[in-house]
């Protein structure tokens, strides 16, 4: 029994430093002076000098720090879009008829899968129209596309574990549906909506492709990092790479035990 | 009773019509505006892109994402095993192994390009530092598509393990206790009892891993550019550049009408029943 425990371990630990490698490059090409990482061929490995000069550099780099501020401004219009309307279609459809609310949950199904990009190009042209290309509104309408059906499925899967008791009493105790709903129930779901609000969140903040082709010219952060990348200078935005990621990481972790891997798998149109 | 419920569509309209003008209207018009060019309805569309080679992108996709599938269900499959037993030490691997889907995609991209550099970079450094000679990742062809699959390895692999996981933890522990007792070692007991119990469970969970694969996109347009092409950057290089942009929209029919398919074969195997009543 013991002698595999060590094997097990072993296989942990290698796919450990794998899972973590890029993480620490990334931190090494934050805190190490450029002349240790990205000037040379073979780059440094190992910690030998420390600095905050690249993070100086990158705030005070007004045209870095816009795009991060656009990303959270989006991230977090996104998430109160997304909440605003699943809550509401999570609680029909449970509450609809198997046939109705089954034939909107495949609709719903079919939109997770649709290629964004392939959304993304007409909804341009009309964005183009209306005013709203590259603007913080417009990036953040294309994006709820792509967490709508998830948040509505996690939301009625909230609302299912509830006893229909619950509300039903309030009813007969003379509360109106309006209320019932709002007192009632909207306390009892805070946990799901929660998820819901957090996984939209993570998901616009990760989403590029409805950002790139909706607001080029005023870009989010992913974009911005592509630009930098594809003009071949890829430092300027390194050390933003960071600063960006780390309150994710800490979501992510924090939130472990509530991110089951169906409400991902759901989640991702495109990689 | 009947009328009386449908007064819950209500609370249900705003999201549908959400999805309905956001998505299947700008679908629909794809398809119209792809047999359009300089307003007379033609099939020019479809003869430039498959001269411009879409094939060959309809068959690299499905290099990266078949291959890409593959080495995740293989490693998530390894994660979820350590992760169901209850090791000392397991708090911290489970947090290390989520580690990659809190990091976005193009950070992702972008630290794998500075790894796996042609010149030089992080991974050619280690080797360099053992005494091994460094190595060009980028050198031939496939060797480029194997760089996207690595990394779509590396950030996607943890969402599959979670997936995984989740149908382990559903399989009750008796019966691999029972067949233990039986004498069957943990390799049968893995073939025998927990694939079969995983097997329906992996198969909707991957087919839908499957379309976003297919949808690949910014990781390959950061690590490898436009060539080779795949699906999602050759529709992404016909829009942005003016002279074939009508070719975007046939390539993004063709690419709709893929996913289409593998979305019904995905709901008549059931893949939405999870959510059905």
């Amino acid at each position: 029994m013991k002698s595999k425990n060590i094997g097990t371990y072993i296989i942990a630990i290698i796919l450990s430093i794998v899972f973590i490698y890029p993480l620490y490059v990334l931190v090494l090409i934050t805190f190490e002076p450029t002349y240790l990482t990205f000037d040379r061929l073979y780059p440094y490995q190992i910690p030998v000098v420390f600095t905050l000069s690249n993070l100086e550099v990158s705030f005070k780099n007004l045209s870095l720090v816009y795009p991060v501020i656009r990303s959270t401004e989006v991230a977090f219009i996104v998430a109160f879009l997304a909440l605003m309307l699943s809550i509401p279609a999570g609680y029909g459809l449970e509450k609809l008829t198997a046939r109705l609310s089954n034939r909107i949950i495949i609709l719903m199904f079919i939109v997770n899968m649709m290629p964004a990009l392939v959304i993304a190009i007409p909804i341009s042209v009309y964005f183009i129209k209306l005013g709203l290309e590259n603007t913080v509104i417009g990036i953040a309408l294309a994006q709820e596309l792509v967490v709508l059906p998830i948040s509505v499925f996690i939301m009625l899967g909230g609302f299912r574990s509830l006893p229909s008791d619950i509300e039903n009493q309030a009813l007969v105790d003379g509360a109106t549906l309006k209320s019932a709903f709002i007192r009632i129930l909207l306390p009892l779901i805070r946990v799901p909506a929660l998820v819901t609000f957090l996984i939209a969140w993570m998901t616009s903040w990760d989403e590029f492709t409805y950002a790139v082709i909706i607001s080029p010219v005023k870009p989010t952060f992913p974009v911005d990092l592509y630009d930098y990348v594809s003009r071949g200078e890829p430092f300027v935005a390194s050390s933003f790479a960071l600063i960006v990621t780390i309150p994710v990481i800490i979501v992510t972790v924090v939130l472990q035990k509530y991110l089951k891997g169906e409400y991902l798998s759901g989640g991702l149109g495109g990689v | 009773m009947r009328i009386k419920r449908y007064k819950y569509l209500l609370f249900v309209l705003p999201a549908l019509v959400y999805v309905l003008v956001f998505s299947f209207f700008p679908a629909a018009s794809v398809v119209y505006l792809s047999f359009k060019s300089n307003s007379v309805f033609t099939l020019s569309n479809y003869y430039g892109i498959v001269k411009s080679d879409l094939a060959g992108a309809i068959a690299d996709t499905l290099i990266v994402s078949i291959g890409a599938l593959f080495i995740q269900l293989f490693f998530a499959i390894l994660i979820a095993n350590i992760l169901i037993k209850s090791l000392k030490g397991n708090k911290v691997f489970s947090t290390i192994f989520i580690i990659p889907y809190g990091i976005s995609t193009v950070v992702a991209a972008f630290v794998f390009s500075l790894i796996l550099s042609p010149l030089g970079g992080f991974a050619n450094s280690t080797l360099v530092s053992f005494g091994f000679k460094p190595v060009d990742w980028y050198s031939t062809y496939y060797s480029e598509l194997g760089v996207v699959m690595f990394s779509d390895f590396w950030k996607n692999t943890p969402l599959v393990a979670l997936i995984l996981y989740g149908g382990l933890s559903g399989i009750p522990p008796s019966i691999s206790e029972a067949a233990s007792v039986d004498g069957a070692g943990p390799f049968r007991r893995f073939i025998y009892i927990t694939l079969p119990n995983l097997a329906p469970y992996i198969a909707i969970a991957l087919l839908i891993r499957g379309v976003s694969e297919f949808n690949i996109f910014a990781l390959p347009l950061v690590l490898i550019g436009y060539y080779p092409p795949l699906m999602n950057t050759l529709v992404y290089e016909f829009f942005t550049t003016p002279a074939t942009t009508p070719y975007a929209y046939a390539a993004a029919t063709i690419l709709l009408i893929i996913i289409l398919v593998f979305a019904f074969i995905i709901i008549k195997l059931g893949g939405a029943s999870r959510y059905e009543k």
